[in-house]
């Protein structure tokens, strides 16, 4: 191209060639690393592969993986697992980031500070955040059973992370401790876009706090709250660093999620053909979810044009 | 009457922060006591709540090239920092020039595209790791950096399209317009004055890829083997099982491996913040 003025336009298909031209090495990126790993998905999903995996010694079974995965019982139990791990985590997560953000959003004096303090734990590598909370969960030696002793709640400490019935809920509130400041950043930029007038005029109005958060803050929230909890939603849904460290999934398979047993069957049992179907299930729950962010995104974009 | 119900809910608000505060900051803060206590002292029942006997031996231990740990530990921060910064500064090269287009331009399928962008952000990594797995040992890549630096753009690339995007749809698009009636071309008009104004936006943006970079494990526990070439979280994970009982250690680690993370985050805070609502937060 001339670096002088250019006495006429460029024709249009040169110009549509350029605008490609900007996208293509992040189209040619994604195609590689994206694209084709989803496609090879759910083509080995249809396969038995062998353990050594020599690709070429696979066997075409059709949708036996599905169905083998679906009859058994261990799935049902993982598929409950997930599901409390993923709505509790979601739950508590969005709750404590919601109620975080009401109280920051005014000014004081550290408010900053403490902004920042509040996302220490979402910045953290996820391993050492995991290793953290072990030791607090430490059978013999950990602060938090020793804690509940000095305090009269149990006379003995207490086995967390070996109990089949409090394993899941101390690997939440270690998820939750993780991200709800996720959920506190997004709300509080949510927070900053209601109008001040409004709160006045409620308050004119003669609205106590309870109903101007009602009727005033929380209608504002609601594009943001959609987009925080099904981002929320997902990631939970995709946590695996916690579980794999905590518990490895046990004890008896009390705290194994999807994600954990897709990677138990792919890299310990190198069954890559199930744990591919298995992917695909997930991906299938990831896609609807997918199908509402995209709609709610889009949904403001459209709002914003009017 | 008014004013007596404000009140208990600004008292409300107090507690509400001073719990949650501390539920953020005691994990913590017994990571560091931990880390500063000899090894005796750490297993104690009930524990000693402040360390009588501060030491720092741990983190000499770790971070001196001449102890039995060290040359290991500072090892697996080096690798980590390549890997990091090698797949930062790729995925942001790739993404500055396409999120400039999706903000820019309207080119047939430009919507659809930037959409499978978007989702991306919904795959968990499981899904794609077989695949890749199955593709790094066909290009003889397991077990070396380049497997993480590639793959790790499964994450990056869309996140950094993703949010330089936003950054672009702030700058005005007049400001090109007057360039262009200066006599710049399209691309002369991208590089000289959308790119110089950008610099905030491409920092904030790789900013937040390195930190997922530097924190991610689970590709970094299927592509490596190899003692030398480990990252820093598969490497806590690592002195874990070596050294199992030695939780002051393992807390330092741990420690040494968050500070770089909370520390550019703590720097850069107000970036990182814009970086992470931005797009999902506009009006």
């Amino acid at each position: 191209m001339s670096l002088l003025a250019a006495p006429k336009p460029p024709p249009r298909w040169r110009r549509l060639l350029a605008d490609y031209a900007y996208v293509a090495p992040a189209l040619g990126v994604m195609l590689l690393v994206i694209g084709y790993p989803i496609y090879d998905t759910v083509y080995l999903s249809f396969f038995n592969t062998p353990p050594s995996l020599a690709m070429e010694d696979k066997i075409y079974v059709g949708l036996d993986n599905y169905a083998r995965i679906l009859a058994s019982d261990s799935f049902r139990e993982v598929t409950w697992n997930t599901f409390i791990w993923t709505v509790f985590s979601t739950f508590f997560a969005f709750l404590l980031g919601l109620g975080a953000a009401l109280s920051l959003n005014r000014e004081f004096i550290g408010r900053g500070l403490m902004r920042g303090v509040l996302l220490v734990p979402y910045v953290v590598s996820g391993v050492s955040a995991a290793y953290i909370w072990r030791w607090l969960y430490h059978s013999d030696f950990g602060v938090i059973g020793a804690a509940s002793v000095a305090l009269g709640i149990t006379d003995r400490p207490f086995n967390f992370l070996d109990n089949v019935d409090t394993v899941l809920p101390s690997l939440i509130v270690v998820n939750v401790w993780k991200e709800f400041s996720f959920a506190m950043i997004m709300l509080l930029a949510g927070l900053q876009t209601v109008p001040d007038q409004l709160y006045r005029a409620a308050m004119v109005d003669g609205a106590g706090p309870w109903h101007r958060f009602w009727h005033v803050t929380m209608p504002h929230l609601k594009s943001v709250t959609i987009v925080t909890v099904l981002l929320l939603l997902v990631a939970n849904l995709n946590s695996f660093i916690i579980p794999w460290i905590m518990t490895g999934g046990g004890p008896v398979g009390a705290s194994d999620i999807w994600i954990t047993a897709i990677y138990q069957l792919a890299f310990e049992r190198v069954r890559f053909g199930i744990a591919s179907a298995y992917s695909v299930i997930l991906f299938i729950v990831m896609m609807a979810m997918g199908y509402f962010y995209v709609k709610a995104l889009t949904r403001r974009d459209e709002a914003e044009a009017r | 009457m008014n004013r007596r119900r404000f009140d208990i809910w600004s008292l409300l608000r107090i507690v509400f922060l001073v719990l949650l505060t501390l539920f953020t900051v005691i994990p913590m803060l017994w990571m560091v006591l931990t880390s500063i206590k000899t090894q005796f002292a750490a297993l104690q029942y009930p524990p000693e709540w402040i360390p009588h006997n501060v030491t720092l031996e741990q983190y000499t231990r770790l971070l001196s090239p001449t102890s039995d740990v060290g040359p290991e530990f500072l090892g697996y921060m080096f690798n980590s920092l390549v890997v990091s910064t090698a797949s930062t500064i790729l995925g942001v090269m790739v993404a500055v020039p396409a999120a400039y287009a999706f903000s820019r331009f309207r080119f047939a399928g430009r919507n659809a595209l930037f959409y499978t962008v978007l989702l991306r952000n919904m795959f968990p990594a499981v899904v794609f790791l077989m695949p890749l797995f199955v593709m790094m040992r066909w290009l003889h890549l397991v077990n070396t950096q380049y497997s993480l630096i590639i793959t790790y753009l499964t994450f990056g690339l869309p996140l950094s399209i993703w949010l330089l995007k936003g950054f672009y749809d702030n700058i005005p698009p007049q400001l090109e317009q007057a360039a262009r009636i200066d006599g710049a071309s399209r691309f002369q008009a991208f590089i000289r004055v959308v790119m110089p104004l950008s610099t905030p936006g491409i920092i904030a943006t790789a900013i937040y890829s390195f930190i997922l970079a530097w924190n991610e494990y689970v590709y970094a526990l299927t592509f490596l083997n190899d003692k030398s070439k480990l990252t820093l979280p598969v490497g806590l994970q690592r002195f874990f099982t070596e050294y199992a009982t030695n939780w002051p250690g393992l807390m330092a680690a741990s420690f040494i491996t968050s500070v770089p993370v909370v520390v550019l985050f703590l720097v850069l805070q107000k970036y990182f913040v814009r970086a992470l609502t931005e797009g999902a937060v506009k009006g």
